[in-house]
């Protein structure tokens, strides 16, 4: 349990100080434009940015793609097996996650209490009403962003770039099949049982009640999916 | 047995087999010599032992457990890369620090030490350093791990001379101090030969010979002269290769000496292991 510990440990700890740096910059560059554009208009009315969340998910999805690149080798070079470096990759995303998430939920709701201009992610599709919840859902999306581009990562490494390539035309093709079935093999029925189904899974009952519970379950579902895909492919990934 | 026991040992990529049923053991406390042409195995093999790709038949067990995925070995052993797989971003002295926590084996105070000695500094980062320093933090890890087991794969690549001698002679110091077994997989044969106690020999993908470097040497030998008495001489030996120069040729010999017959001008040499592992592996390639 020592290594893993310390593995968990290198993970965290070397990837901590860019959380500071990304804010660090995203704060200036949208202080610095409020800024401008104020002495620009002349006015500081009607001016207001949302969803500042938008950045922490490219933040978390760089993120995600070098969990394997670059930590896959230095661990495997100090002698860890897959399934900790895997432990220890989720560790990190859930700990990046969990901070970003946490300051990413104080400061939209501050700035949205402050500035009514301002609507955080998940005040703009739940409401203010919950912290914990926006907390949570937020932790949940971004753990989620992680995993999806881990698995996309070990994929392309795992069967390489003229089979990714394939791969992706043929996600293309799967996206466009989907959009013709709704619209023209799916009875409207079908249709609307699917999109009541995805309503719910978000959290959006049929009665106009929303359950706050269902959106956090169906992202935790994604996720768990996302690490178990995730750790098949790992345990077969070899050093190129 | 303590050893690193390589079992039908099978790697292809694509259509070129890398390893072909490779089946030796790495015994514990001996210098061995790791030697192959480019493209031999080595470094696949390595990458076997050490994890880091699987075999597609085979196994290898390192005091009895498999290093397939086993955090078990994780104390037992250690390969050092030709390949660059350390995080370039940190310092030296970070790294040091990481290392020593993934390690209980790991002698930082010892890292610091050999660092000093070839005035490597701590204080920038891996992606800094030059190839040969690169190479010289690696074996600076390697060399203050006190594992049973330390391979070291082109340990000296881009060292100029003076730390080529630095490391060979702090290798034989720990070994020296305390008992374990160093693999060096190397080109640069003639400098290890005086090091290694035993040289394992891998050629397109086979082991191609496993011996003792003194008996190796004592069994090795060249008989030069015309090429008609040379040929005659070698009627009953096991030849391992010839070299031509006009009507003169040199023929290199495995095997018990036996005397040269009487009135003739041929003469016998004592044959290097360099000149041993370039003729064993010279037939199917320049």
């Amino acid at each position: 349990m020592k290594n893993l510990k310390s593995v968990i440990q290198y993970e965290c700890m070397t990837s901590f100080k860019y959380i500071w740096v990304f804010y660090a910059i995203q704060y200036a560059c949208v202080g610095l434009i409020y800024i401008l554009t104020g002495l620009v208009m002349g006015t500081y009315e009607d001016m207001g940015v949302s969803a500042l969340e938008m950045n922490s998910i490219v933040f978390v999805s760089i993120l995600g793609v070098l969990g394997f690149k670059e930590d896959f080798k230095m661990l495997i070079q100090n002698g860890f097996t897959r399934k900790y470096i895997f432990m220890a990759t989720l560790s990190l995303f859930c700990f990046i996650s969990g901070i970003m998430a946490l300051v990413d939920t104080v400061v939209g709701n501050v700035i949205h209490y402050v500035s009514s201009n301002y609507s955080s992610m998940y005040g703009a599709i739940y409401g203010y009403g919950n912290l914990f919840m926006n907390w949570l859902w937020l932790f949940l999306l971004y753990v989620l962003v992680c995993s999806l581009l881990y698995l996309g990562i070990l994929i392309i490494n795992k069967v390489g770039k003229k089979v990714s390539i394939y791969l992706g035309v043929c996600l293309s093709g799967i996206v466009l099949l989907i959009v013709a079935l709704f619209r023209y093999v799916f009875s409207a029925e079908v249709v609307a049982d699917m999109l009541e189904f995805l309503m719910k899974a978000m959290g959006f009952m049929t009665d106009g009640t929303i359950n706050y519970l269902f959106p956090a379950l169906s992202l935790l579902f994604i996720v768990i999916v996302l690490g178990i895909g995730s750790y098949v492919i790992i345990r077969r990934t070899e050093l190129n | 047995m303590n050893a690193i026991s390589i079992q039908n040992i099978t790697k292809t990529y694509k259509n070129v087999t890398a390893l072909d049923n490779v089946s030796f053991s790495f015994e514990f406390g001996k210098i061995y010599g790791f030697l192959g042409r480019n493209g031999a195995g080595k470094s696949t093999l390595i990458n076997i032992i050490a994890n880091r790709i699987f075999t597609d038949k085979g196994e290898v067990f390192v005091d009895g457990l498999s290093v397939k995925e086993n955090m078990e070995v994780h104390e037992k052993i250690f390969c050092m890369s030709e390949e660059d797989l350390y995080e370039t971003n940190l310092k030296i002295k970070d790294q040091f620090k990481w290392i020593n926590r993934f390690y209980d084996s790991f002698d930082t105070e010892k890292a610091f030490e050999i660092a000093e000695k070839f005035n490597l500094n701590t204080n920038m980062k891996f992606k800094a350093l030059s190839k040969g320093y690169q190479s010289i933090f690696k074996l600076t890890v390697a060399l203050a791990l006190r594992v049973p087991y330390v391979i070291f794969d082109e340990p000296v690549l881009g060292l100029d001379a003076n730390h080529r001698e630095l490391f060979y002679n702090l290798l034989l110091k720990e070994y020296e101090n305390e008992e374990r077994t160093f693999i060096i997989a190397t080109h640069l044969i003639e400098e290890v030969a005086n090091i290694i106690e035993e040289v394992v020999l891998l050629d397109k993908g086979k082991v191609l010979l496993q011996e003792d470097v003194a008996t190796l040497l004592e069994k090795g030998y060249s008989i030069s002269g015309l090429a008609k008495d040379v040929e005659s001489y070698c009627e009953d030996k096991n030849v391992i290769g010839y070299d031509e120069l006009g009507g003169l040729k040199i023929a290199y010999i495995l095997g018990a000496k036996s005397a040269v017959p009487q009135g003739s001008n041929l003469q016998i040499s004592a044959m290097n292991l360099q000149k041993l592992f370039v003729k064993l592996t010279e037939k199917g390639g320049n």
